[in-house]
């Protein structure tokens, strides 16, 4: 049986004039296995954040259910984690107290609960800044500190929305590899939203390809390709066909609806 | 560092004393030699005396404190229901379009007005002056409080609305830390309006504290070094508290303080 369950998911946001709605989803299926790390792409605007905060139960759906082992998910909890494009960080928190906020909120006794932050910002290499605040890390090292936060609650699955969204290029790569590293250590259910192709493909067991607004799932990719996998991946011929086959696939996507993000101009 | 410690801290304090000494020794030269009149203006030394006798009789010291405790007491209130009607008001429509009518006019009424329907009410001691201070003090910390929790980031709550976190753990653990700087603003500007209502409120109707000395001063004959004794205690008080806040405020914001 599949871990995490999205069945016939519908969301409707309130429209612009009163009494209307905007449709977001439509009727979306996706089944993850346990230790799956699956990467969305899709068109900007055609609910890929909508649905990992119906994923996360930050948002309810209008139609269809989200099932985590098979149990109908109706609030927001730490079996759930969220790594976001903004970080997210609590200024106001040293990287240790960031980390920590997850577990703070479960009533962890504080000891245990240093134990873990430092374990887990060990991990993400940020052991020797655990006393400093966020603005006095680079963006890369924030992204970490959320993805320790995130990791610390031990969760199932681990919603990633776009979180190298904010870094620049040779960064994101670098965070790419971490984050494999910790995936194959760690072994969490992964749902990662990107922009950018090459790294749905890297990183992805199987990339799902969103179609423009109302969004649906239009194709699922799977890509086989050799674990544990490296940056020379990106020369190979296997690695240039998956990306065109999904360059395709969400070209007509664009083509048939308005603009592909400017941003996600493809490397 | 010694360089610029030397230009950022002791410069601006050098330069600050030296314009205040100077201001001293023409006023102590114009009113001693009584170039101006000095019943009128009195000078340095003179008033040193005047304080001087205020300390020795007991008057200072005693007047001081019941004006400490009046302000205490109002001030303590204000700051805490202050920040949890501001929490409240953030959080409800309803509660905020209430109160907000009531909120507005007492922002705006000069609180002094209320003094003696505070006398009648609650008699001429020190409980009416608290409450003077309480109601003047406490609107523009409940105003920042609501407007500094509506200008938190949306990604901070939504980060702990994402563990699961109850409404109570939004509040203390996003909201209020973020609002810190807003409501800590509030309070400095209540100091001043808590400072005003309580020595003019001491002034109008009471019988002791130092807006009551001051009154009493102002109608003795030769009095007036009395009453800049007392003005300047007033002022020593006002920055010692807004100083005391800013203190507060640093040690709360440390991610503030390095950027
Ligand atoms: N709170 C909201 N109210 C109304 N409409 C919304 C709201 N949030 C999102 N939408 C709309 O729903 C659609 C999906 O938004 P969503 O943010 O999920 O897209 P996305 O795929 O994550 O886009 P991007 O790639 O730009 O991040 C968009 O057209 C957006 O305008
Ligand atoms: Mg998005």
């Amino acid at each position: 049986m599949a871990q995490l369950e999205v069945k016939d998911l519908s969301l409707s946001y309130p429209g612009s004039r009163s009494g209307s709605t905007f449709l977001a989803l439509d009727k979306v299926n996706v089944s993850i296995e346990k230790g799956e790390f699956v990467t969305i792409v899709g068109p900007s605007g055609c609910g890929k954040s909508t649905l990992l905060m119906l994923v996360a139960a930050l948002l309810r759906p209008t139609s269809g259910a989200v099932q985590l082992n098979q149990k109908d998910v109706t609030k927001p909890g730490p079996d759930r984690a969220l790594v976001f494009q903004d970080f997210a960080l609590l200024p106001w928190r040293t990287v240790i107290k960031n980390v920590e906020l997850g577990l703070e909120l479960k009533k962890v006794p504080s000891a245990q609960r240093r134990k873990e932050a430092l374990k887990y910002l060990d991990m993400v290499e940020l052991g020797k800044f655990c006393n400093h605040y966020p603005h006095q890390l680079s963006g890369g090292m924030r992204q970490r500190v959320g993805i320790a936060r995130a990791l610390s609650v031990d969760p199932e699955v681990l919603l990633m929305d776009e979180p190298f969204g904010a870094l620049d290029a040779q960064i994101r790569q670098v965070m790419g590899l971490e984050l494999l590293r910790i995936w194959e250590r760690e072994r969490k259910t992964i749902i990662f939203v990107t922009h950018d192709i090459d790294e749905a493909v890297y990183l992805g067991d199987r990339v799902l390809v969103m179609s423009a607004s109302p969004g649906r799932v239009i194709q699922e990719v799977k890509i086989s390709l050799p674990r544990p996998r490296d940056l020379s991946l990106r020369n190979k011929a296997e690695f240039t066909a998956y990306r065109e086959t999904i360059w395709n696939l969400l070209e007509k996507q664009v083509q048939a609806n308005g603009a592909w993000r400017q941003d996600s101009a493809l490397s | 560092m010694h360089r610029s410690l030397l230009a950022h801290r002791l410069a601006p304090l050098i330069v600050g004393l030296l314009s205040v000494s100077l201001f001293l020794l023409i006023w102590e030269i114009a009113g001693s030699t009584e170039t101006v009149r000095s019943e009128l203006v009195s000078y340095p030394t003179q008033i040193l005396s005047a304080f001087k006798r205020l300390i020795l009789s007991g008057e200072l010291a005693q007047n001081t404190l019941i004006s400490l405790r009046e302000f205490g007491e109002g001030f303590a209130a204000a700051i805490v229901i202050g920040i949890a009607c501001g929490v409240a008001f953030a959080l409800s429509r309803t509660i905020r379009y209430l109160f907000e009518p009531i909120f507005v006019a007492l922002y705006t009424a000069p609180i002094i007005v209320f003094v003696p329907v505070l006398v009648v009410w609650f008699g001429i001691g020190t409980t009416s002056k608290s409450i003077a201070v309480f109601l003047s003090a406490f609107i523009p910390i409940a105003i920042n409080t609501t407007t500094g929790i509506e200008e938190i980031s949306e990604s901070w709550v939504r980060a702990l609305r994402a563990f699961g976190a109850s409404r109570t753990q939004i509040i203390f653990k996003a909201m209020l830390p973020g609002a810190i700087p807003s409501i800590m603003a509030g309070i400095r500007l209540a100091i001043g309006r808590g400072i005003v209502v309580l020595i003019a409120g001491e002034m109008y109707v009471s019988m002791s504290g130092i807006g009551r000395l001051i009154s009493i001063y102002s109608v003795a004959p030769d009095g007036v070094p009395e009453i800049f004794v007392l003005v300047a205690v007033v002022a020593t008080f006002g920055y010692v508290c807004v100083l005391l806040f800013s203190l507060i405020e640093s040690g709360l914001t440390p991610w503030r303080s390095h950027s």
